[in-house]
Formats: structure tokens, sequence, C-alpha cells
């Protein structure tokens, strides 16, 4: 189709007549999310005159003569726009961008359906959604939340901003989800870079893979993986944003790219700064005041103990779009956070005040990336972080509080200190822990041709880890062993294009390798220096998978993808940790799933103005050699005897069914919905039960709908509505069919709306966005019953130009 | 998407995301103990002789036998309990005891009132007592009181013998002295001193639900022992003597390796040692030290330690020379001439108390394992049953009981006692047993009521 298209505009281009005065047209062609259309097709209506858009989406036409001429633009699947210019002697040059809309187009009455980035993405077999933050970046929305409104993911954060946060993909959760930023494992920025101060407007797109996770994102992960794709984009542009609302909530953003056009020398940087308070009220059987002699008064609560700060930035200079790069970039990331603890796992009588972590980092950054380097079709990716990073619990007040704020009275009528001398029970703490991170991906591929792509992927990371705790002595600081991890993942994809595009496979084949070092300091024979004994552990697995869709006819796509994924034991699994009574397992196996999708796709279906979209996918997991404790490891440790990690001989099962629809008339209006049902169960000795505290059931809805010319002319205003449903869940295991007692550990279920509204002003700089989170002001629960905030009002400003 | 996978709640949810959605507000999560009844000491209408007996069976978590999948309890009467035609299956009928991990149960000695402090989780360190209504029906009665603030959401404790009166729980925490010779950058010239370990100590009012008394006291083992590294890592059992004016606290001991700090595993055991505390003060502590038995004090989940006949008699764990019942006499020291070890009273090597109960008359019932015990399903040694008498120190198998290979009394923790009759849980991990009641005068065995199973679980007691 491409080709006609080059054709057409070839032929055009012949025929071009010449003319006495002439000026110059220029400019831009991208989507709606700002990435550059290449190969769209510019002409000057009645002239013949034409072009394509070159791999950036720039096009330039010499030689138009003056006048008044109509200039537009088409692309294969997106609208046609057009706009009327005048050339002359003021306007010698003449620059136009245009923003294309992918939708259906009625060409020489033919219709012709274009896919965006998303929709490929979604089409090529594997079970992922990709998710666009373009709206969502303009709204008070955070990264989290916009991933908790996908299908089959849930987010399970333990309290406000900044606290922390599980992934959980099909039920699948903890380590069993690997996530990254641009392919580099999110774990090498460690907790003041992650999704939590990350905002969405700094974000091109998110991928979620399910199960199946395609070779150049390779990890030992057996749920899957979320790939957060940072803005590549080389065009001038300038973005802040500033929101505040409820709880002392401020989040501001600024995010700039520069770039010199002849040089091709580019600048980017961007930098965020999140705050918040978090004291929300909260309540519920443990929120209660405790008098002296142990008598407990309920209350309504607000926490006054949960601040959360984070600052960090990313700068990074280079060249784009140069002869010898696409990119080529170095930079550096810094952040730094800083998060007070409430209380623990569960919200317990005893809230926490003086506990907080601190966690920075610094780390340098190199990228580059070039197609058709030597030959064409071959395409060469890399990219390297490496760095430091620091975390600090801090736990040294003893001072007991109520959940009044107030600090707690004692037995014999004085303030009361803790016996354990800190906020968390097991004692004062200021450990430091320091890493050294490094971590490097590297991805080959190459075309053959249009049906055949190989590629080869390689992913390193290197976690060299140093704990150190003031509070306690020297000595033992001195003995404590410690571990490095050192991995590396190499994978080989194929890539099959056959029978017009209707049929995609993609096989893959990764080889894991994991080497830990563990360090254990002696003394040497006469007690006169500290030598370190090294011990080393390596293991290694290859797993296989594939991903494959079938286009039947355009509007139906089947879609079907496995993998035989792993998770390799971690430092302590192998290791052990003398201090918490463990003994090493050397020989311990590796953890493995086999995993299955099964979906279809159905859309777009377009009748008249309606658009409409569906998809649904089945889901198996079978989690085997599960590493876990043996079965009398609590008595053993009980009675300080050692234990170790096993591969437990029980296996562990998820089964599920995930559904997506969509529905649209003409830009106005648009309505999602999706779901998630599934079962995760354990089998123990023949007997199937839940997994405990896993939401096992999820609905979200959204609706948004656009008026144009909203008091002011050209003007944009966007309402939108949603709607989150969690069924009720146990985070014990239900002990019987007929037990009573049971409701003591059920989370209720859950539904929670929120409201928004967004308003372009006429020059498009400036939108302005109001959000209500949680407006019945519903008790919301993520994790083990810890509530999170009521309703929340949030006002926030965008500023954006483009091209300066 | 599929169809059958959508029941009728599924439309109704669908329904309200489409848009016609009603806010709706149902979050009663908590449980409101009922308002305080009247006393559970006024005896409701029982026929004569009938006692509640509350059977306790603890759920497997991840594997079988381990008890972590939370405890269930339910009770039938004392009838209902020797006769071998009925049937009870807490597992699927029972009441799910509030504690996030397994629950540590105590009643009163009338057996109408259940007593519970649950451990770890949101609620770790709370009491609560119920009404004991047959079946699974267990009242909440008096206020929720929380013990946390003093001793934490997993404390130990146990109920006293002071007619169902106090109850006391208790907390330890240690750290390691180190002399770093005032250079603190150099490892090389640190010594090790010794390990304090800092107890906490709450008594509580059971029958009005507050708190009597809390204290905290740092100790230390001699300067010979702790020097060594020996300190004391756990207490727990805490017992009244007679004259109720000492209360003795079973004990753990640990040792760490001087040079490194780290634990050691494989170390000379010290003689058994006991806290002394004046009562109900809680003051003044002391340590004794028996020289009969070595080993722990602490117990596991069951009571450790009773008082009959003017002394406190008291079981030993992880003895080399196999588990001894010790004796504290009035004078509060131990009395070293009483020497009761089970190896030789049983005649077998390595014996093991997991549990114990005497009755008023100094008869009573010991649950143990040996190193002979054949390994089960979960791991761990076969159990079994005796008969022991503190007066002539003797220590018989009950061989009127099955035994099997599955059979194990790990996390055994109640013994109902009626009179001079005690009754027993008898069933292997995830099979099918027992009630049966042990007449501790004539040694009697009578086959109760029978016990339904679940896989992989286990029965940890009446009471």
């Amino acid at each position: 189709m491409k080709n006609i298209f080059t054709l057409i505009t070839l032929i055009s281009l012949v025929s071009v007549q010449g003319q006495d005065v002439f000026g110059t047209l220029s400019g831009r062609v991208s989507d709606t999310s700002g990435n550059p259309l290449p190969y769209a097709n510019v002409v000057i209506e009645g002239l013949n005159l034409g072009v394509l858009t070159d791999d950036s989406g720039f096009y330039t036409i010499d030689k138009v003569p003056f006048g008044r001429h109509t200039l537009a633009v088409s692309f294969i699947g997106y609208g046609k726009r057009s706009t009327t210019v005048d050339l002359g002697e003021e306007a010698r040059t003449v620059k136009i961008d245009f923003t294309l809309q992918e939708n259906v187009e009625n060409l020489d009455e033919v219709t012709v359906n274009g896919k965006s980035h998303k929709t490929e993405l979604e089409t090529k077999g594997f079970a992922v959604n990709a998710i666009t933050t373009k709206e969502a970046s303009l709204r008070n929305i955070q990264t989290n939340e916009l991933l908790n409104t996908t299908v089959g993911v849930k987010i399970r954060q333990n309290g406000g901003l900044g606290s922390e946060v599980q992934y959980s993909l099909n039920g699948l959760s903890g380590r069993s989800v690997s996530i990254f930023i641009d392919g580099i494992p999110i774990s090498i920025y460690g907790s003041s870079f992650n999704l939590n101060s990350i905002p969405p407007s700094m974000i091109k797109n998110i991928e979620v893979y399910k199960g199946v996770v395609p070779g150049h994102l390779s990890s030992d992960a057996v749920g899957g993986a979320i790939n957060i794709v940072l803005h590549k984009g080389a065009e001038n542009n300038l973005n802040a944003s500033l929101s505040y609302g409820s709880f002392n909530t401020l989040q501001t953003h600024l995010n700039a790219t520069y770039r010199m056009e002849k040089s091709g020398f580019t600048v980017k940087a961007s930098a965020f700064h999140n705050y918040s308070d978090n004291d929300y009220k909260i309540s519920g059987r443990t929120i209660v005041d405790i008098a002296p002699n142990g008598v407990e008064t309920p209350i309504v609560a607000r926490r006054f103990y949960d601040a959360y700060r984070s600052t960090g930035g990313m700068a990074q200079v280079g060249y784009t779009d140069v002869k010898w790069a696409d990119q080529f970039l170095v930079g550096v990331t810094a952040s730094d956070e800083y998060k007070e603890v409430q209380h623990g796992t569960f919200v317990t009588k005893l809230p926490y005040k003086g506990r907080f972590l601190e966690s920075d980092a610094l780390l340098g950054n190199l990228t580059y990336r070039k197609k058709d380097l030597f030959v064409k079709g071959l395409e060469l990716n890399i990219n390297g972080v490496y760095g430091k990073r620091n975390r600090i619990v801090n736990d040294t007040v003893a001072q007991a509080y109520s959940w009044t704020g107030e600090r707690r009275i004692g037995f014999d009528g004085e303030y009361l200190d803790y016996i354990w001398d800190s906020q968390n029970e097991n004692g004062p703490t200021l450990a430091k822990i320091e890493r050294k991170v490094s971590s490097v991906r590297s991805g080959l591929s190459y075309a053959i041709n249009d049906n055949h792509k190989i590629l080869v992927n390689h992913v390193f990371s290197g976690i060299d880890r140093e704990d150190s705790d003031e509070m306690i002595s020297l000595l033992e600081n001195t003995f404590q062993q410690t571990s490095d991890l050192y991995k590396n993942i190499i994978s080989l994809s194929y890539e099959l294009n056959a029978f017009e595009d209707k049929l995609k496979l993609n096989a893959f084949a990764k080889h894991y390798l994991q080497k830990v070092l563990n360090t254990q300091p002696v003394f040497n024979e006469d007690n006169t220096e500290v030598i370190d004994e090294v011990y080393n552990s390596k293991v290694d697995y290859t797993g296989y998978g594939f991903a494959t869709s079938y286009t039947l006819v355009p509007t139906v796509t089947l879609l079907a993808s496995a993998e035989k994924a792993i998770r390799l034991p971690s430092e302590n699994e192998v290791f052990g940790d003398a201090g918490d009574n463990l003994l090493p397992n050397l020989g311990i196996k590796p953890e493995t799933s086999d995993n299955l999708n099964i979906g279809f796709r159905l859309g777009k279906f377009n009748i008249n103005k309606h658009g409409l979209t569906l998809g649904a996918n089945f889901f198996a997991r079978n989690i085997e050699n599960r590493i876990g404790l043996p079965a009398n490891a609590d008595a053993l440790r009980d009675s300080d005897e050692f234990v170790q990690y096993t591969n437990l001989e029980n296996t562990a099962e998820s089964k599920g069914i995930e559904g997506e629809f969509d529905y649209s008339y003409g830009n106005n209006l648009g309505f999602n919905f999706n779901i998630t049902r599934m079962s995760l169960t354990t089998v123990n000795s023949g007997i199937e039960t839940d997994v405990p505290n896993v939401p096992l059931f999820t609905m979200n809805a959204s609706l948004r709908y656009s008026l144009h010319d909203f008091i002011q002319a050209k003007s944009q205003l966007n309402l939108f509505y949603n709607a989150y449903y969690t069924d009720e869940f146990s985070y014990k295991f239900s002990a019987g069919t007929n037990t009573a007692g049971e409701e003591e550990f059920l989370i209720p279920e859950q539904i929670a709306h929120d409201f928004g509204l967004s308003y372009t002003f006429p020059k498009k700089n400036f939108v302005l966005s109001f959000d209500v989170k949680n407006i019945f002001d519903q008790a919301v629960y993520d994790n083990l019953s810890v509530q999170k905030p009521g309703r929340a009002f949030y006002l926030k400003l965008n500023y954006t130009i483009n091209n300066f | 998407m599929k169809r059958p996978l959508f029941n009728l709640k599924s439309y109704a949810t669908a329904l309200f995301a489409i848009g016609l959605m009603t806010a709706c507000s149902s979050d009663d999560n908590s449980v409101t103990p009922e308002p305080e009844q009247e006393e559970e000491q006024g005896n409701e209408e029982e026929a004569a002789d009938s006692r509640w007996i509350t059977v306790a069976g603890a759920k497997m978590g991840e594997n079988p036998g381990d008890g972590n999948g939370g405890t269930l309890i339910y009770s039938v009467t004392s009838e209902e309990a020797k006769d071998p035609t009925v049937q009870i299956d807490p597992f699927n009928n029972g009441f799910v005891a509030p504690s996030n991990r397994t629950a540590r149960l105590q009643a009163s000695e009338d057996g109408n009132t259940i007593f519970n402090i649950s451990y770890a989780g949101d609620t770790g360190g709370n009491y609560t007592k119920y009404l004991v209504n047959g079946g699974n029906d267990f009242e909440p009665t008096g206020s929720e009181i929380s013990i946390a603030p003093y001793v934490g959401t997993a404390p130990r404790w146990i109920k006293l013998f002071d007619g169902d009166k106090t109850g006391a729980a208790v907390y330890v925490s240690t750290e390691h002295q180190v002399d770093d010779n005032d250079t603190p950058k150099d490892v090389t010239d640190d010594n090790y001193l010794y390990t304090n370990s800092t107890i906490g100590v709450v008594t509580l009012d059971l029958v009005d639900s507050q708190i009597n008394n809390f204290q905290e006291h740092v100790i230390t083992l001699s300067e010979e022992e702790s020097a060594a590294g020996y300190y004391i890592s756990r207490i727990d059992m805490p017992v009244l003597n007679e004259a109720g004016d000492k209360l003795y606290i079973g004990a753990r001991v640990s040792k760490v390796d001087p040079e490194t700090l780290e634990s050691d595993s494989d170390f000379e055991i010290l003689g058994s040692k006991t806290i002394v505390l004046d009562y109900p003060s809680l003051l003044n502590p002391t340590i004794i030290t028996s020289t009969v038995g070595h080993g722990n004090t602490n117990g596991y989940r069951s009571i450790n330690a009773f008082l009959y006949d003017g002394s406190v008699y008291q079981a030993n764990q992880g003895d080399p020379e196999g588990s001894h019942i010790l004796k504290i006499g009035s004078d509060n020291q131990y009395d070293d001439s009483y020497v009761f070890n089970l190896d030789d009273a049983l005649g077998v090597e390595g014996a093991y108390i997991l549990a114990w109960r005497p009755a008023g008359n100094g008869k009573g019932v010991l649950a143990y394992r040996h190193d002979g015990s054949e390994e089960g399903i979960s791991g761990r040694g076969q159990s079994f049953f005796a008969l022991v008498d503190l007066n002539a120190k003797t220590a018989t198998k009950i061989d009127d009981i099955p035994y099997e290979v599955d059979f194990e009394l790990f996390q055994y923790q109640g013994f109902a006692v009626d009179g001079n009759e005690i009754y027993l849980t008898q069933a292997p991990v995830g099979k099918d047993g027992n009630i049966y009641i042990v007449d501790t005068e004539t040694g009697e065995v009578t086959k109760g009521a029978q016990l339904i199973n679940a896989e992989g679980s286990h029965f940890i007691g009446t009471w």
C-alpha cells in the first residue's frame, strides 16, 4: 500500500511545473499523541505538487508558486486535513504542522483501517495492553492509578501517595511481576524513581505483558512484565504542570526537549516534585484510642505521620536523527525520596510516629539506537544504566502514640515509651543499604525481508549490596554476610509475517544465567584482621515461548501465546540468612510456570459514527517448584533451630477471563468497560483452596465526553467519569464451608467513583483540569484492609509550547 | 466475553458499570462485641454434671500439619463428647478464632467461657472473651481490650490458675553489648560483653476486661554465663505459686558466638531456668536454675507448668537427657531432690514433652515424642500420650489410644479437665479420629465422639 502511495506522489512530482516566484512550505505531521507519521502524503491541491513525510514526519515542499494554496495532508487510515496558506514576499517560507487523528476515512469509496501503535502492539499475539498516557497526563492522575484501570492489572497500594505498591497481573504479584523503565529493570533505580514518583506526562506509554513476555524484555518473572516507555520524541517542546489538592498534595512536573535542526544536537530534561501529607481520615476496628488500662474507644482518626516527598529528574544530551544514529544520548537520572511510615503491613492499634524511610539514587545512562545500521534491516539498540542507590530505614523513637495523634499514657500515668524502644516492634534501627547497580540492555535485530525478522537480545543486571546498621555494634555489622547478584538473560526471537500480514508469529527462547556471590566476613587466625570468605552459586535455565495472531477478516483477530516462564531463586533462598536462622540451599531449583493466553479482538466496527471494539482473553498459569519454607519451619524457628528454603511440592494455579469493550461516538463520546474474573488456587494434598488476599473479580468503567467551543471558540471541554469495582475477598484462607467467624478476615466489596474535567484553552497552550476522586467517600482498600484516601479534590494546570 | 462465567451478581454489577449506579454503603465489617451481659459465672441451667467441651482444630496452611490455616473451635456437651456416635466437624462447621496465626486459647475452669488474645496481624494483642453457647456459637462478651502497647501485637499469654481471674502476657527483646575500646572504627579490638534481655509483663483482669499491672525489667544471666554468650531469648508460660505472692516465668536460653555475635546452634545446654517475680507487683526479678534438668522451660503453645500440692511442676524441652518434669518448691527455688526424667520413666531415648496436664489428684496426661519416633507426613515425629503420676514419678504410654505414624501432637494446647477426667483429641494429620476420655485415677480410657478431620489438618485439644 505504501508503495502505491509513493508511486502516486512520484507521479505528482514529475508533473511539477515551473513558475517565476517561489516559496517553501514545510512542517511536521504527527498523530494525536505527538508521534511522527512517516510517509504521509502532503499535496498542494490543484498544483499536482506533493511529497511524502520523512521518518520523523517532516516535509518540505520547495518551489511553491506565490499565491493562495490549499495544502492537504492525508495518511492511510488517518483523517485528511487541509488548510489554506498565502505565499508571498512577506511569507516566503511557511511552516505548517498537522496533527492527524486515527480514524476511518472514506477515500475513493474504499474504507481503509489504520493501526495506531497501540492497536499494532495489541494485535501481535501477546496478551498485552498498551496504555497511552496522553489523556491522563493532563489530569490529576498518578501513573499507578492509570495502571489500575487496565484490564487484568490490579494495583495493591498500602495507603496514599507514595506508599508501597504491589503489582498483580492476572493474580500473580510480588516477585512474579517484573517492571521495567525503557527495558531496564526498575529495581536498578530504586524506590525513589518508580511508578509512585514518575508522572504520566514523562511516560509515552505503558506496555503490560501478561504471562508471556517478548524476548527484548526478558526477566525471570513468572507473572509477566510492565514496561514504562518514556518519551523518545526529538521535537522541540516544553511542558509543565502543577497540581494541588486534598491532603496538601502537590505534584509538579517539567519536561523539555530541544533539538538543533541542522546538527541534530538534542537536549532533553525532565524533573518532578511530589509532596503529600496523606492525612486522610480512616476508621475501622483497629482505629481506637486505648486507655492505660487497655480499654478501647473507637474513633475516626486522621493519619498523622504519613507524609511523602519525592524529587527527581533526568537530563540527557546527544544527537538524534543524525546519519550515524537515530538516537545517541548520555545523561543522568537523580532522585530522592522521603516517606513517613504510619504503620506496618497491617493497620494495627499502634500507629507509628518517627519511623521513616529515605532513599536516593544517582545513575548515569546511555542510549544508542540506529535503524538500518550498515545494511538495510539491521537495527541496533543499546541502553545502559550505572550508578548507586541508597536506602535508609530510620526508627529510633520509643515514644508511643495513639491514633488520636497524642502521646500514649502508660499504666503508671506517665507517657509511655515502647519496651521495644522503637515504633516497629522489631527494635530500633538505622539500617542503611548501599547498592551499586548496573544494567545494560542490548538488542540487535535483522529484518531479512518484510516477512522474516530475527532478534537477539541481552539484558545484564548486577546489584552489589552492602548493609549496615548504626544501631548495632560494629562487631555485628562486620560479620553480617552480604550477597551480590548478577543476572544475564539472552534471548533469541524470530518474527514471521505471512499471508499478507494476516499471520504474525513471534517465537522465542530465553537463557537465564544467575550468579550470586555471598561474602562472609571472618577473623583471620590471630584476630588482627577481618577477611572475606566468598562463596558463589550459579544457576542457569532455558525457557521458551511464542505469541501468534491471525487476522481472519480485518475486524476479527485471534491471538494466542504461551511461555514456560521461570523465577530464579533469590540470594536469601540460595544462601540463607544466619540472622534469620536460614540455612543455605545451594541445590534449590528455579520456580517454573506454564503460562497460556488465548484471546480474540473484534473491531473496530464502524456504523455511521458509532465505533465498537471488543476483546477477550482467557488465561491459565500453572506454577511448579514453588520456593518456600517447609512445613515445620515455624516450630523450628520458634525453638531457634535452622530452616532452609526448598521447592514445595504443591502447585499454584490461576485461570480466568478478562474482557474489554470500547465504544465511541464520533470524537465526542468514548466509553470503556473492562472486567477480570479468575480463580487462583493452590493444591494442597488434593484440596484446592483460593489463595488469600487476591481480589478475584474486578471491573472498571470509564466515560469521556468532549464538548467543543465551550464558552470560548476553539476551546475544548472533556468530561470524565470512572467507576471501579472490586469484589469481596478474604485475606486469609477460608477454613470451611459452614464455618462461623470468617467475616473477621473479609475485605468488603468496594465501589469507587471518580469524576474529572479538563478544559483546553483556545490557544491549546493551557489545559486546566479538575478531578474529584472517590466522590461518595467510600471506604476502599487495596491490601490487607489498609484503608485508602476518601473523597479528594485536585486542580491541575498544564502548559505546553511546541516548536519554539 | 464468555457468558457461562457470569452469575446473576455479575450481571447486576455489570449493569452498574454501564451507568445505572447508586452509591452503595455497606462497610460494617467490624465486630462489635455485645454489651456486657450477665456474668459467665452465673451458671445457666445446665444438666447437673454437664460441661461444655470445646474442641479445637488447626487447619493446614501451606503444608500438611503446619496448622497455619487458622484455628477452628466447636463445642459439644460432655455427654456428647463421650458418645462415640456423635460426629464433630470443626473444619466445616466451626468458629474461626480471630487470630492471624494460630490462636492461643484459654478456657474458664468450668468450660463456659473462652478467652483469646490474638497473635500477630491487625488485631494482634486484642483480648476477647466469648460465652460458649454450643456448636459454633461463641458470643462475644465484655469489652475488647488491647495489651499491644505494652507487650506488642504478638504476645505470649496464659491464664493463671486463680479462679479465672487473671491472665498474664509476656514480652522479651534482647540487645548485645559490645565494648569497642573507644575505637568505633576498628573492629579487631572490640569485645563482646554480654546480652541484655528486656522483659515486659502484663497482668490482666479477665473478668472486668482491663489491665491490672505492667512492669518491665532488664535481666542478664550470671557473669560467667553471659560472658560466654548465653542469654534469655524467649519467655513464656507464667504460673503463680501456692501463696500467690510469686509469678514464675519459663525461659529459653540461647547463645551467640562471642567472637562474631552470630547465633550458635551447637552449644552446651545450661541448667533449666525460670524467672521469678513478686506478685502482684511484678517487681524484683530473680533467676533460678535447676541442676536436674537442662533445656528450656518456656514451652510451646500449651501451659507448661502447674501448681499441685503446694509446689509448681514444670516440664522442660530440648533437654539433652530427655525432658524432665521439674519441681519448684514453696521456697520458690528448684527442688533438685525431685528427679522425674521421662526417658527413664518411659524407657525411651530423647523424650520431648509437647504438652501436659495434671488433674487435681497429681495424675495427668502427657503428650510426647522421642528420638525413636517415626517421621510422619508433616516431617515431625510420631507422638504418643502417657499417663503420669507426679508423686510416684511414673509415666506409662497409654496403649488404649490408637497410634499411627501421622499422629502428632504439634501445637497441642488444651486438655479439658473435669474432676479426675481429662479429655483428649486423637486424630492423625488429615485423618478422622476420636475424643478419648482418660480417668487419671484408674487409668481407664473411654472412646468418645468421632472427630471429622480435613486434609492436612490436625486437632490441638479440648477446653
